[in-house]
């Protein structure tokens, strides 16, 4: 089945062009890395999906409905989610509060308690009990990025955009993130993740997606767009 | 749990002592009138906490909320009447054996259906035909719900806007409000200030005793019943759902609405249900005083307002409530002036200087304000053994 459909993509803001015509599939629970120079368009295509960014011209669709006229939050809850580049926990409220906050707004007649039973369930997965309380200022960045993984699951979506979910991430944090893929992934969601982590990335990835100037310039595995020409030329340099 | 019975009684402990407060400064009126003007400024200090605090939607227009439900509680009671039979002249709408009749507010001058119609009309009205105005409750109401339309019509305009144009925006439409309650002399009076019937005309008997209607104890109930009706409203919805979505868009909108919290909605809902109290307290207290002038919507007492709140402690509704109450009481105990040997200390002036140097000292050195770090020390104690605790309940439940 077809989890999420990207279907000729355009983007302008103003004058500039920001995505081109991008097109691929999600078929079942891929696990898609998604690179490309800065300014490639990555953040906006995610955007785009995201509800965002309303697309200038062309289509997506989620498990067959059609998401890009949504805006965000009903995106969300029709089983898109998404982290941000730079960390986005709700600093100000506990742990348990940024757990609650997807939950609730899912499961708007759920009660309280049996949302807090899932979310000692998703802080145990995460390692996390002993800081349900604890504020999410005063976790570290990688805790922060752990946490914002650990909603997603509150979210229970089927497609999960990771936005460079290793950046400035301690190793030991960088292992469990990565766990915290493959397991969640062997669960039946789809990833697509968006790193500049070219190691990680390359050995995560099942499928790659390769964004220049806009246009999508490969879609393949990713030993394969390693050796594409056009890949080597816009981002990764020259061939060893 | 002990903890959780500890603040009840507490809660329990301080209702109980207001409400023996208004017992013990009956003799005291002067008091007993700072006490109700504390109320009413706790009441908005509260309910803009919640709108600044847990929303974080720094509004400056909480006072031309309060203004409006003020004005409209006084316009409806200058305009409108009951009568037993129809003038004839008023426009008038037939509700059984009586008439609601609605004054003229623009006079037409020259006509015979000047300003004060119902004048007019008494001539043409049978004899024995009562006339009467309405309670003061109708318009409170009416007071409440113009709030609230235009909490949700100001809700809606800076849905895009934050901080600085928001603050901006709000300032602009506070000052607009002024302007043109100054200029409708035909309807608010201006600068001059409409007058509102009290609270309790003819008087109110209250526990076997005869309360006039200057006496200062039923408005004193009056207004400590909103306040904790307020508060348990405000408790009840920081509680709820509500309070955790307002604190995600106050935290970051965008991440809120990628987890599905729906930002329109609730951003507009809590400019409705913070407008609405303040228009319940702007409506009550301009009965209390029983006139209002558009210098209501200075500057000055929005940022009193919030001063208070800030103070008190801008996260947290009974912070800035107390520290509302705390505030105005203090300003009035600092008003007596003393002397340092051969200076006067003019307290009048001074006791404000003293409160901009507390509140500049609260924003440099307590950003949570003063009373709130207190109630959180208080209410925090022991939180990770009951964290442990009611995770091993949970997990004994789900066996």
């Amino acid at each position: 089945m077809i989890k999420l459909d990207v279907n000729k993509v355009y983007k302008n803001f103003g004058g500039l062009q920001a995505l081109a015509g991008v097109t691929f599939k999600v078929r079942g629970p891929e696990l898609i890395g998604l690179i490309g120079p800065n300014g490639a368009g990555k953040t906006t295509l995610t955007n785009i999906m995201d509800g965002v960014y309303k697309p200038s011209s062309g289509t997506v669709y989620l498990g067959g409905h059609r998401i890009d006229t949504l805006p965000p939050y009903q995106v969300a809850r029709a089983g898109l989610g998404r982290t941000f580049q730079v960390t986005r926990a709700f600093r100000r409220m506990t742990v348990m509060e940024n757990l609650l906050v997807p939950a609730m707004a899912l499961h708007p007649t759920a009660g309280r308690k049996a949302l807090e039973r899932r979310a000692w369930e998703v802080l145990e997965f995460l390692t996390f009990e002993h800081l349900a309380n604890d504020y999410g200022r005063s976790l570290s960045g990688g805790q922060q990025k752990l946490l914002e993984l650990g909603r997603l699951l509150m979210l229970d979506p089927d497609v999960i955009i990771l936005d460079e979910p290793f950046a400035g991430v301690h190793p030991k944090l960088m292992e469990k993130i990565y766990e915290y893929i493959i397991t969640v992934n062997a669960q039946g969601k789809a990833f697509i993740i968006i790193s500049h982590d070219m190691d990680t990335i390359f050995t995560l990835s099942k499928r790659l997606l390769v964004l220049n100037f806009g246009e999508l310039i490969a879609d393949g595995d990713p030993k394969e767009v390693r050796h594409d020409p056009l890949v080597v030329e816009a981002y990764l340099g020259e061939e060893e | 749990m002990n903890r959780k019975w500890l603040s009840l009684g507490l809660v329990a402990a301080s209702v109980l002592a207001l409400i023996a407060f208004g017992v013990v400064l009956e003799p005291y009126p002067y008091w007993m009138h700072i006490a109700i003007v504390a109320f009413f400024y706790a009441i908005l200090a509260s309910s803009w906490s919640l709108l600044a605090g847990y929303a974080g939607q720094f509004s400056f227009g909480h006072m031309a909320f309060m203004a409006i439900g003020a004005y409209t509680a006084g316009i409806f009671g200058k305009f409108i009447r009951l009568s037993t039979a129809p003038t004839g002249i008023c426009s008038e709408i037939p509700l059984g054996n009586t008439w609601l009749v609605f004054l003229n507010a623009i006079p037409e001058r020259g006509t015979v259906t000047g300003q004060n119609c119902l004048e007019l009309g008494k001539a043409h009205m049978p004899v024995g035909t009562l006339i009467y105005q309405l309670p003061a409750m109708p318009g409170i109401v009416l007071g409440i719900i113009m709030g609230g339309i235009f909490g949700f019509l100001i809700g809606l305009l800076v849905l895009r806007l934050r901080r600085t144009y928001l603050a901006l925006f709000t300032i602009g439409f506070s000052e607009i409000l002024r302007t043109a309650l100054n200029a409708e002399i035909d309807i608010t009076q201006g600068p001059n200030g409409l007058e509102l019937a009290p609270l309790f005309p003819k008087g109110v008997h209250l526990f076997g005793y005869y309360f006039s209607s200057v006496n200062k104890v039923p408005p004193y109930y009056v207004m400590l019943a909103l306040f904790l009706v307020s508060m348990a409203v405000m408790y009840w919805l920081a509680a709820s759902r509500f309070g955790l979505f307002i604190r995600s868009i106050r935290e970051d909108e965008e991440a809120a609405a990628a987890l599905g919290v729906h930002i329109v909605r609730y951003k507009v809902l809590v400019f409705v249900v913070t407008s609405m109290i303040a228009a319940a307290a702007g409506a009550v207290q301009a009965h209390y005083i029983t006139v209002i002038t558009p210098n209501i919507l200075l500057i000055m007492q929005m940022s009193l307002v919030i001063a208070m709140a800030v103070i008190g402690g801008l996260e947290s509704l009974i912070g800035a409530a107390i520290g509302a109450i705390i505030i105005e009481f203090a300003l009035e105990l600092l008003r007596t002036s003393f002397t340092i040997g051969p200076i006067v200390v003019e307290m009048t002036t001074w006791r404000l200087v003293f409160f901009g140097l507390l509140l500049m000292l609260t924003l440099r050195f307590w950003n949570n304000g003063l009373i709130h770090p207190i109630i959180q020390r208080l209410t925090r104690v022991g939180w990770a053994e009951e964290a442990v605790s009611r995770r091993v309940a949970m997990a004994e439940e789900m066996e």
